[in-house]
């Protein structure tokens, strides 16, 4: 169980502070929230602070979201509570802590669409069999030179990579601008105890590539969320603009692989000598048999599936190999600690609750039912032809959804609820995309740079 | 591999039927078509159906281009005197382009280029005659049992310039009331009209947040099958 008692974050919190940042993600993956008072935050971080419930029926474009029955707890907007997890609270910056919270209802039980509840039911359920998983993730962004409300007055386009226009991954040489911004992050990321590993350039001109160290999965998605926020506020403070969409300009994606073990009693139980474990090969099959219904989640945008192109860097088949990049997951095998599986689909612009709630969902799956996986892909996993009977992955928002809407092991894992306001949620965006300005057949629509460039 | 949806509810209809009866002509649409393709679609249906435009939808050839006139929403139409066939986005040369505004029913927004019989004749398949809202409204209660959380009883006023005429439909505890002009009420539960920009045009409703919700669903489910 989670202590929710007292802060176990790396960084303590100030001792006193002006105001507290309380934090969540609705279903869209931006930190919501609001600041109150310390005495504020003293009466309420045991019963809870009010939210309205309408924070999981608002879009990018501040259009409640409609289309499907609502459940009672909602009814004519009423208020859920916000209860703050205390084991993350931390001083965010001089005069503010900052505390990531759950919503819950009156009653005391889960806000059934909370996406960090859903992971920790996950991780329950993983736990009643006797496993720890442990997630790590690569959060990939695009910096730009100019400042965000540069941005906003060109509608987010022909923007200056930051770090100059060649995009070769791996550069040292990138100008200065570049460098400091990184420092920049991570010297937060230290401050407010988030473990990275590594950054680098990445393959597109202003991308970077941010790795953050493997973790428990609700301290990994609280990381990942939180680093977000970092890597914006550095940006706005230097007078930059970074992006988290899968394609900020209509020329390069970028995504966000999860790494993925599952141990028990500290030995990693995905290795084996000779290749995967038994139990790595029915987490395989899971998420290979959940794949389809899993890429609504974790492509939540309509830009999301503009990455799936052949050859440029994301899967697009449903698909598993060792060691193969050019498929779905990549199974890494033969050693003790490092053995694990990379689920390369989702998008930088994913909600990370809500992946990782996804993965453990199909590893779950894999697990309890023994799923035995198709057969790996040996070759390239990009532009295979049909007569090789590896599926695509879905590439609409509306196939997606309708492959979650049918699928019974994710509505087992994940709840009917859940996915019922997803699917409904998802449908919702393809109607706004479609007949409010969106365009389908242009590379990159000003529809989408206008809703997503900015969050999450 | 493009995936062809025909309409299974188009009756056929044998040459020598009247028009009211149906069409001998399917509507097919792509596979995860658009909403604009849907909405065609769905209109062009309804024509046929009731024999609307039959001098267009059976024996006009052509490929028509509807563009929306205020977003980039756009479509094909292929008539070929037996079939029509609807795909999303302009990816060949028409032989006639309208442009329609789909807030005002297919309402001709611009004035149509090329063939000009041809486009012509797809804007009148494209309006179908309204039908009465009492028969709409029991068509559309009909149609939407299936969606989860739709209410019982559909409870409908029209307030005309003579008055107000009551429609109800269905049974059960769970109620909705919607009421406004005859003619608007007959437009969203035709599909014609779109439910939420009806609410800033007239119509009013008395329900839950939740059951709005709903409705909502169920207007797009005869507005675009959805």
């Amino acid at each position: 169980m989670f202590d929710l008692t007292q802060s176990t974050q790396d960084a303590a919190p100030s001792s006193s502070p002006r105001a507290i940042r309380l934090e969540a993600t609705n279903h869209e993956g931006s930190l919501l929230g609001k600041n109150v008072s310390p005495a504020k935050f003293a009466a309420g971080k045991e019963a809870g602070f009010a939210f309205a419930d309408i924070l999981f029926a608002i879009d990018l474009g501040n259009e409640i979201v409609l289309g499907d029955a609502f459940p009672d707890w909602r009814g004519n907007l009423y208020d859920i509570q916000m209860i703050p997890d205390m084991s993350t609270l931390v001083e965010w910056k001089p005069g503010l802590d900052s505390v990531i919270g759950d919503y819950w209802l009156k009653d005391g039980t889960p806000v059934p669409i909370c996406p960090r509840n859903l992971v920790r039911k996950m991780v329950a359920r993983l736990e009643s069999l006797g496993y720890a998983a442990t997630v790590a993730v690569e959060i990939e962004a695009t910096l730009f030179e100019e400042s965000v409300q540069e941005a906003r007055k060109v509608g987010y386009r022909d923007l200056t990579p930051l770090g100059g226009s060649t995009g070769a991954t791996y550069h040292l040489a990138r100008s200065s601008d570049w460098v400091d911004y990184m420092d920049a992050v991570v010297d937060r990321l230290d401050r407010v105890g988030i473990t990275w590993e590594a950054w680098t350039d990445e393959a597109a001109a202003g991308q970077t590539e941010l790795n953050l160290a493997p973790t428990d999965p609700v301290r990994l998605c609280d990381n990942w969320a939180r680093t977000r926020q970092v890597m914006r506020e550095v940006a706005f403070e230097r007078g930059h603009t970074v992006s988290f969409m899968a394609k900020p300009t209509a020329g390069f994606g970028q995504g966000a692989h999860i790494n993925l073990s599952l141990q028990s009693d500290g030995v990693n139980q995905f290795f084996a000598e000779d290749g995967p474990s038994e139990l790595m090969r029915h987490a395989v099959g899971g998420l290979l048999a959940t794949m389809a219904g899993a890429t609504s989640i974790v492509f939540p945008q309509i830009t999301s599936y503009r990455r799936l192109v052949d050859l440029t860097g994301p899967p697009t088949t449903v698909s598993w190999g060792v060691n193969n990049k050019t498929a779905a997951v990549r199974a890494v095998c033969g050693h003790p600690k490092y053995s694990r599986l990379e689920y390369r689909l989702p998008g930088a612009d994913v909600n990370p609750y809500l992946a990782i709630a996804g993965v453990l969902a199909g590893v779950l799956a894999g697990i309890e039912r023994q799923i035995g996986p198709p057969e790996q892909v040996t070759d390239m996993a990009w532009c295979l032809p049909d007569s090789v009977g590896v599926t695509r992955i879905p590439d609409t928002m509306s196939k997606a959804g309708a492959a979650l809407d049918a699928d019974p092991l994710l509505r087992e894992y994940l709840g009917d609820e859940f996915v019922d306001f997803w699917v409904a949620s998802r449908r919702w965006e393809w109607m706004e995309f479609h007949t409010k300005g969106g365009d389908p057949f242009a590379e990159l629509s000003q529809w989408e740079s206008t809703r997503y460039f900015e969050f999450p | 591999m493009t995936e062809i949806m025909t309409f299974p509810e188009v009756p056929a209809r044998s040459p020598d039927a009247p028009a009211s009866e149906g069409s001998t002509f399917p509507v097919t649409i792509e596979g995860d078509a658009t909403p604009l393709v849907r909405l065609i679609g769905r209109t062009l249906r309804d024509s046929a159906r009731v024999g609307h435009a039959d001098e267009v939808l059976g024996q006009s050839v052509g490929t028509v281009a509807v563009r929306s006139h205020d977003t980039p929403q756009a479509a094909t139409v292929v008539l070929d005197g037996e079939t029509v066939e609807v795909t999303s986005g302009v990816l060949v040369e028409p032989d006639a382009t309208v442009v329609v505004d789909l807030h005002a029913r297919f309402a001709s927004a611009q004035e149509p280029t090329g063939d000009a019989a041809l486009a012509a004749g797809t804007l009148r398949a494209l309006r179908p005659p309204l039908p009465h809202w009492r028969e709409a409204a029991q068509q559309f209660w009909e149609v939407t049992r299936g969606i989860p959380g739709i209410p019982e009883v559909l409870t409908v006023d029209a307030i005309g310039p003579d008055g107000s005429e009551r429609g109800q439909f269905g049974d059960g505890a769970t109620e909705y009331l919607m009421a406004g002009p005859p003619d608007l009420l007959a437009g969203v539960f035709s599909g014609a009209d779109d439910f939420l920009a009806s609410l800033a045009a007239g119509v009013q409703i008395k329900g839950t947040l939740s059951q709005m919700s709903v409705m909502t669903a169920a207007s797009w489910k005869v507005r675009f099958d959805v």
